[in-house]
């Protein structure tokens, strides 16, 4: 059962979207509350969020979500006067946690999977930006398998091991003429096996309020051996690699979150959020056929920033609870680097949810995220496409747990 | 279920509400500043009519940077444009070059494109040699850039006579025509021009290895430009002019070099060490680094062929490489002089009339030197570079669309107007097999 649920969530095409390519969608009742969620035990999702406040969660419970994304972004190059849109193309990205063991224990175990970074971006082929990119598929889907151990009545701590699967899929146009008159296409796909781990102390103060610290670390998604598949003119094919590799920081994520009950129905949650982002200097591919093009090395150059998020939670009635939240994520990139496949700019993100409980076991949670990022307008250093982008972002979605 | 079913309904809501919201950014207001486009006329040469890969044919001309620009301007009131299209049927018209293969060494082989021609047969003209002439275009008009003219001869009566691409356009045949270029182009109203002429009054001396033609004095030079510019602003006109380009950064002059025809001389003959050049001045020497060599050389398959006295063409002083492919040391000092002076000429004549300039020169050495154009790679590189088209002289529709935005920043710089750029990336470089 579990293995085929593993199955089905891998199985599902994901792509994502947040802080450039960090993907903040990992529950429902987090992204309904702005995505904070590391200073409280608020559910099995708390495997992601704070893997120290497992073992305070009340219930064992199981939880599948899926926030699909529509994303739309729009480019209009300097000086010209036509807009270009990005493709409709929804992004899936899922979300599952597993929490067991005796609530009485101090001793939980937890299952989280979910995708903290990804992409998708497709825009038309033949597009003003196409020979920097004409799509962008990327996801780290992270398996954790978590231990969770109250130290006191009021303090836990966690940990949780994380296999990373990654996949990546870019294409662009090649700037050689066809024979038909059409230019000569890229693309380069490969996956990636690599390690990282999550853990996190949760605190719950004597004055009622609640505290999380959490790190999640860096995962490398490094790609050995991914396959590069050009369509260029015959007579040129043999100069050009089949292979590359090519290494991706997926950075680490430090946070410190609140959790504050004003009243027995109301929760405040208050994340902050820094992202090592800084790690990410250059993406790097690496030929295994130099006769035609070199091994490519793009300054990205990010620094690290912040996210701010504040959420807040209302007992309605004993079935139905009211979510909002607000958050605001600084960009890590800067100016002259940014680029088509994640034109990341400062974003506003807004959100509302709702939460059911239809019988003691089995309950459902909707919840609805907007992202608008700022217009931004400006030259990047390496290909010179000169233009202003603008995105907003629309992510409803919904989780169902069953709990016991 | 009834939650449920309130839930799916606001999903479906929502997923239909976000469908259409796709972001905007402030409208760009169109303005034509302090100029009229509402009849645009292109004068000029082969740049002009949209030449390419050695010919004249329906793409090229479909692509002409004037196309280009007109296309945009009517976002800011300009009118209707048109050229001399060949038919469909013609398309292929004075035909062209293409790449047939690569040799083993990586060297293009080109071959004519000799089928769907618009030749309608061939003239000799007494004193002057043979003139192929074209099926004749008999529409409106606005491009009016005529491959190989010069400055030298827009005021020469006989011209439609000689020029089989002049001569398409005039309603006589040759040898009876007697309108100048110049009053065939002014014949009917117009408010706004481009004139990019002067290329071709050094480029046949340069290209013909300073054997073939004489470049045209400067101070004749002058006279005319002042004569054109007079001409094409006194109902009031605006316009713009353009430079003529580094004639010796192009492909034509910078693919078949000492270094590579020595490399491949070696192959054969590791013990070869020069070249021998015959001069403009018909001294023979050594060759060197500072004397160009012709594209044509490349695939003139003359290096070490033995003359009557069997010394091998190229490789002995006794059968030196002949002028008609090289432009020595001093013959490319020659060309620069000119280039330099006709360009003073156009700056301060474009100055003195208040027209807008596009530094064709500076353009074309900033890009030729290796620029990425919204990530593609764009140079002077011989068929790789995406610049030029491969005679390696003119401009492939990408070239092309680089030169257009450079007109439409030069005049919405100098009139205050708001034409918006084109899309670089649409135009193709040059077509492999």
């Amino acid at each position: 059962m579990k293995k085929s649920l593993l199955i089905f969530l891998l199985g599902l095409p994901f792509l994502g979207y947040s802080q450039s390519f960090q993907v903040n969608l990992q529950g429902q009742k987090q992204i309904a509350m702005g995505g904070a969620g590391t200073g409280a035990a608020l559910d099995e999702a708390s495997v992601f969020f704070n893997p120290g406040a497992v073992s305070f969660l009340k219930q064992n419970g199981v939880q599948a979500g899926v926030s699909p994304i529509f994303l739309k972004t729009s480019f209009r190059e300097t000086g010209s006067n036509i807009t270009e849109h990005n493709k409709d193309k929804i992004a899936t990205p899922v979300m599952g946690y597993a929490v067991f063991g005796s609530p009485a224990s101090r001793l939980r175990f937890g299952l989280g999977i979910y995708t903290p970074f990804g992409g998708a971006l497709h825009w038309e082929e033949n597009w003003t930006g196409k020979y920097t990119v004409t799509s962008l598929d990327l996801r780290a889907i992270f398996i954790q398998p978590t231990l969770s151990y109250k130290i006191t009545d009021h303090i836990g701590v966690g940990a949780g091991l994380v296999y990373s699967l990654g996949h990546v899929d870019l294409r662009r146009a090649v700037p050689l003429t066809l024979n038909n008159g059409e230019t000569g296409t890229a693309k380069l796909e490969g996956t990636s096996k690599d390690f990282g781990w999550n853990a996190g102390i949760y605190v719950e103060t004597i004055s009622g309020v609640s505290i999380g610290v959490t790190h999640r670390s860096q995962v490398n998604a490094a790609i050995k051996n991914g396959d590069a598949t050009f369509n260029v003119p015959d007579a040129l094919i043999s100069s050009f690699p089949t292979k590359f590799n090519a290494t991706l920081p997926l950075p680490a994520t430090s946070t410190i979150g609140f959790g504050i009950y004003p009243s027995e129905k109301t929760t405040l949650l208050f994340d902050v959020n820094w992202v090592h982002w800084s790690k990410y200097k250059n993406l790097s591919f690496d030929y295994d056929n130099n006769s035609r093009i070199a091994d490519t090395r793009s300054p990205r150059n990010y620094h690290d920033a912040a996210a701010l998020r504040l959420g807040v939670q209302n007992q309605a009635t004993t079935k139905l609870v009211l979510r909002a939240g607000i958050g605001y994520a600084f960009t890590p990139v800067g100016k002259g680097y940014v680029t088509p496949e994640v034109p990341d700019a400062d974003r506003l993100l807004l959100s509302a949810g709702v939460g059911y409980k239809a019988s003691e076991n089995f309950s459902v949670d909707l919840s609805f995220l907007y992202e608008n990022v700022k217009t931004r307008s400006e030259t990047n250093i390496e290909t010179n496409l000169s233009g202003a982008f603008k995105t907003l972002a629309y992510i409803p979605g919904i989780a169902l747990t069953y709990k016991w | 279920m009834k939650p449920k079913f309130i839930y799916n309904s606001i999903f479906v809501v929502a997923l239909a509400a976000m469908a259409s919201c796709k972001p905007e950014f402030k409208d760009v207001t169109p303005s034509k500043g302090t100029a009229d486009f509402t009849r645009y006329i292109a004068v000029g040469n082969s740049l002009t009519s949209g030449f390419a890969d050695g010919g004249l044919y329906l793409e090229g001309q479909q692509n002409s940077f004037p196309e280009m620009i007109a296309t945009q301007m009517k976002t800011v009131g300009g009118g209707a444009f048109y050229s001399s299209f060949f038919n469909t049927s013609q398309a292929n018209g004075s035909g062209y070059l293409r790449i047939k293969s690569f040799s083993a060494s990586g060297l293009p082989v080109t071959e004519n494109v000799t089928d769907n021609l618009a030749v309608r047969g061939q003239i000799a003209v007494p004193g002057f040699g043979n003139v192929t002439l074209y099926t004749k275009f008999s529409g409106d008009l606005n491009n009016y850039g005529v491959p190989g003219i010069k400055l030298a001869n827009i005021t020469y009566a006989p011209y439609g006579n000689l020029n089989g691409y002049f001569e398409r356009l005039l309603p006589g045949a040759s040898p009876t025509n007697t309108t100048t270029y110049l009053s065939f182009i002014t014949a009917k109203p117009w408010t706004f021009f481009s004139m990019w002429l002067g290329n071709n009054d050094i480029l046949g001396y340069a290209t013909s290895g300073g054997a073939g033609d004489v470049p045209t004095d400067k101070a004749v030079f002058t006279s005319l430009y002042n004569t054109a510019a007079t001409e094409l602003t006194k109902t009031g006109a605006r316009g713009v002019v353009a430079t003529i380009p580094d004639v010796l950064g192009t492909p034509y002059f910078n693919t078949v070099t000492l270094a590579t025809l020595l490399a491949a001389v070696k192959v054969s003959a590791p013990t070869v060490t020069a070249l021998y050049i015959q001069t403009g001045t018909g001294t023979v020497r050594a060759a060197t680094a500072q004397d160009y060599f012709v594209l044509t050389l490349g695939s003139a398959n003359v290096i070490g062929v033995p003359n009557s006295g069997g010394f091998p063409y190229g490789l002995h002083p006794g059968n030196p490489i002949e002028s008609k492919y090289v432009l020595d040391q001093a013959e490319a000092l020659v060309v620069n002089d000119y280039v330099n002076a006709y360009n003073t000429t156009i700056k301060s004549v474009a100055a003195a009339k208040g027209l807008a300039v596009m530094d064709a020169y500076a353009l074309l050495r900033e890009y030729g030197a290796g620029k990425v154009v919204n990530g593609a790679n764009v140079s002077a590189a011989y068929i790789t570079g995406n610049l030029f088209s491969l005679d390696g002289i003119h401009l492939t529709p990408m070239g092309y669309a680089i030169v257009a935005n450079a007109f439409i920043k030069a005049i919405n710089t100098q009139y205050g107007s708001s034409i918006p750029i084109v899309d670089i990336t649409k135009y193709r470089g040059v077509k492999f097999p």
